[in-house]
């Protein structure tokens, strides 16, 4: 394997590490769109089962191929442009909503060292990149020229912008916790003889919380789901949107939810760490506790849409800027106290 | 104290774990969905599906032409034109129902005189066009021929509580 | 190969803020004329990354496009600017704003064209991997510069005390809903069960 890399960077030259990374890439957003789909299915049986009922089992046998069905149909449907709205900006808003949630991913470590970009300041780059997918909902919404559209992409930006508050931070208390931006240096950081009481999701418990609640505001998910509202503004920012066009918002939002997910597992519950250090634990490879670790949480976010019913507006702001951000501000003093006395053990 | 109670509830989201408990359970419950072309839930004998016009066992039509099913009709989904035959009795020349407009109410049913009009148990047919689900005179007799045995017996059935 | 792949990125990006920049301002829609300054402030990221300052750059993507240019794309939405009556006033005030452009650049030039700058930026320092450029502004901020830091963060608490002050003005003859309220609300204080068969009145 190591002497057929080599003999390809000979042969290509300095056209290798583009080729090399291109390589790289795909075999990181390959896997995140088949992870997207069935994510979709699994969203489905889940729901369907906490609702006493089985779901999606006609195509394929448990319903394993119900997400090809659905991609086939929608690649086969036509892209409706509504006359009155602004073709580029309405051709590029899916667009700019998947880039950004397909991006933060470079920064990801999947393993130890496993990762596209080691970026020093990698917690900031995926706090921009997070934002960044706002956009694309603002522009669907203004183009789409209708006031569903235009409705659900303000409630969205209003909600993404106080959400990525509470969210930043928490992710100071982590990186302050860490001394590091680098996400597999804050991995790293969790590595302890007592397992999973070294990760930080004890110390840092409110973030964490917080964190994943803002993280399910952040991608507009139920019970945050206003900006989609599809029992009072139709389906809000995508409901102009037809085939291909809105399955794009479709894999950005689900990107997204695994992007939150992994994310979560990596800063709070130790990332590629196995619970304990010891013989049947830490035999399996770090990446099967990290993709363990964000199944987990992608099911409590199906969990969560399958509980509780969708936020008032009002009640979400205020659960956001009176709530979160004062909670979050005492705790980054808190811990930053803390870590000056003898009893800081992490 | 009361008011601490209160703040620790909120604080520690104790009601919203207590929904997802809920929830939770509900994942690992007996599943009720029927799986409906393989498993069929039981029927009444007073289903009221599609119509059908009878016969009786000498193979003469039982409706007379007495138009009581289309007066009482609350959808005037039935239409009826008669005309008096060479033996002197009254028989119908057309009897649509509109499947499109009907609401299945089971009037027509109850209003008629010799049994004629009944709703069977047959749910499961359908019209590619709206002109499909126009049933006139003909098709909804041979609906009444091919499931006599089991309208009869529902019938049976009923009479019972009539 | 003529250039080197920096210069190279360097141009791109320079080209494509310029050019963003001008349709800012001579975009017709104040919609596109928003966008065109996300375009900007991303294309002038990329430049800043160039130069090793990877902590501005995503600050500047986080705060002014993620978080700023959000807010003004809301209100430039809501607005209906008539824009036929903002254009009246050009050649009246072209003057005025002419001069003022002048000086701006007047100044530019004086900045960037004297001996210091020019000499400093001539070479400019090319760091190791490991260098932190979060870690050295960290260290300037909180040790090197601290009080004047820390005297400019009260400033604009101050400033944000006095925004929040402005609009804490309830008009009495206005009914408003507190959410804060209505999610406190038990069932003990809406309901009082009358009568009932069992002991609690439900059973």
């Amino acid at each position: 394997m190591m002497e057929l890399l080599q003999y390809l960077e000979n042969l290509l030259g300095s056209a290798w590490l583009p080729i090399w990374t291109l390589v790289k890439i795909l075999v990181i957003v390959v896997p995140i769109m088949l992870t997207v789909a069935y994510l979709t299915l699994a969203e489905r049986k889940v729901i369907g089962y906490m609702q006493v009922r089985i779901g999606p089992n006609r195509v394929g046998y448990f319903g394993l191929l119900q997400p090809l069905a659905d991609g086939l149909k929608l690649l086969l449907k036509e892209i409706i442009i509504p006359s009155g709205s602004n073709k580029f900006l309405f051709v590029s808003a899916p667009i700019l909503a998947l880039t950004p949630a397909l991006a933060a991913w470079a920064v990801v470590p999947f393993s130890d060292g496993m990762v596209l970009a080691n970026l020093n300041a990698g917690l900031l780059y995926i706090l921009a990149m997070t934002s960044l997918g706002v956009y694309g909902i603002i522009i669907a919404g203004w183009a789409s020229n209708s006031k569903y559209a235009f409705l659900g992409s303000l409630r969205s930006a209003a909600q993404i912008v106080s959400y990525e508050i509470p969210m930043g931070f928490a992710l100071v208390c982590v990186l302050m916790v860490s001394q590091s931006m680098n996400l597999g240096d804050i991995v790293l950081g969790q590595k302890s003889d007592v397992g999973l009481f070294g990760w930080y999701f004890i110390p840092l418990f409110p973030m964490f919380v917080v964190y994943f609640i803002s993280g399910v505001a952040e991608t507009n998910r139920s019970p945050f789901d206003m900006a989609e509202g599809e029992s009072e503004i139709v389906a809000g920012f995508h409901v102009e949107y037809s085939g291909m066009a809105f399955a794009l918002f479709f894999l950005a939002e689900y990107a997204n939810m695994i992007l939150i997910a992994i994310l979560t597992a990596i800063m709070f519950l130790g990332g590629w760490l196995p619970p304990f250090d010891i013989a049947p634990f830490n035999l399996l490879p770090g990446i099967f506790w990290l993709l363990a670790k964000t199944s987990f949480i992608l099911f409590l976010f199906l969990w969560f849409r399958a509980t509780f019913p969708r936020y008032r507006y009002d009640q979400l702001m205020r659960l956001g800027w009176k709530v979160f951000i004062p909670l979050t501000l005492v705790w980054v003093v808190v811990i930053g106290a803390w870590m000056q006395t003898p009893y800081w053990l992490w | 104290m009361k008011i601490i109670v209160k703040f620790l509830k909120t604080f520690l989201l104790l009601e919203l774990v207590k929904g997802m408990a809920l929830t939770g359970r509900h994942f690992f419950a007996r599943k009720i969905t029927v799986q409906f072309p393989e498993e069929k839930t039981p029927q009444g004998f007073r289903f009221r599906g599609l119509h059908a016009l009878r016969r009786y066992d000498n193979g003469e039509e039982r409706c007379i032409g007495c138009k009581l099913c289309e007066a009482v009709c609350p959808a005037l989904a039935i239409n009826i034109e008669t005309e008096e035959r060479a033996d002197g009795t009254r028989r119908t020349t057309r009897y649509d129902i509109d499947l499109v407009k009907c609401i299945f109410c089971g009037l027509c049913e109850e209003s008629c005189p010799v049994d004629a009009i009944v709703e069977t148990r047959i749910l499961e047919y359908h019209g590619e066009k709206r002109s499909d689900l126009y049933y006139t005179k003909s098709m909804l007799l041979a609906v009444g021929e091919k499931h006599e045995k089991q309208i009869s017996k529902d019938r049976a059935s009923d009479s019972r509580y009539r | 190969m003529l250039i080197g792949f920096d210069t190279l990125v360097f141009y791109t990006f320079a080209v494509i803020t310029v050019l963003a920049g001008l349709s800012v301002i001579t975009a017709r829609n104040p919609v596109h004329a928003a966008l065109f300054l996300v375009l900007a402030f991303c294309s002038a990221a990329g430049v800043w990354i160039l130069l090793e300052a990877e902590f501005l750059a995503i600050t500047l993507v986080l705060v002014y496009v993620g978080a700023v240019m959000v807010l003004f794309l809301f209100v430039v939405m809501m607005l209906d600017i008539n824009i036929e009556k903002l254009r009246e006033g050009f050649w009246r005030w072209f003057p005025f704003g002419g001069v003022l452009a002048a000086i701006m650049v007047g100044q530019m030039i004086w900045v960037l064209g004297s001996r210091q700058t020019s000499e400093t930026g001539a070479q400019v320092l090319k760091h190791s991997a490991s260098y932190s450029n979060t870690k050295e502004l960290g260290r300037l901020i909180y040790v090197d510069y601290v009080y004047p830091f820390e005297l400019a963060a009260v400033l604009l608490l101050v400033a944000i005390v006095a925004a929040i002050a402005l609009t804490l003005r309830r008009r009495k003859s206005v009914k408003s809903q507190d959410p804060a309220k209505q999610v406190l609300v038990q069932k003990s204080d809406r309901i009082r069960i009358v009568s009932g068969v069992g002991k609690h009145g439900t059973e």
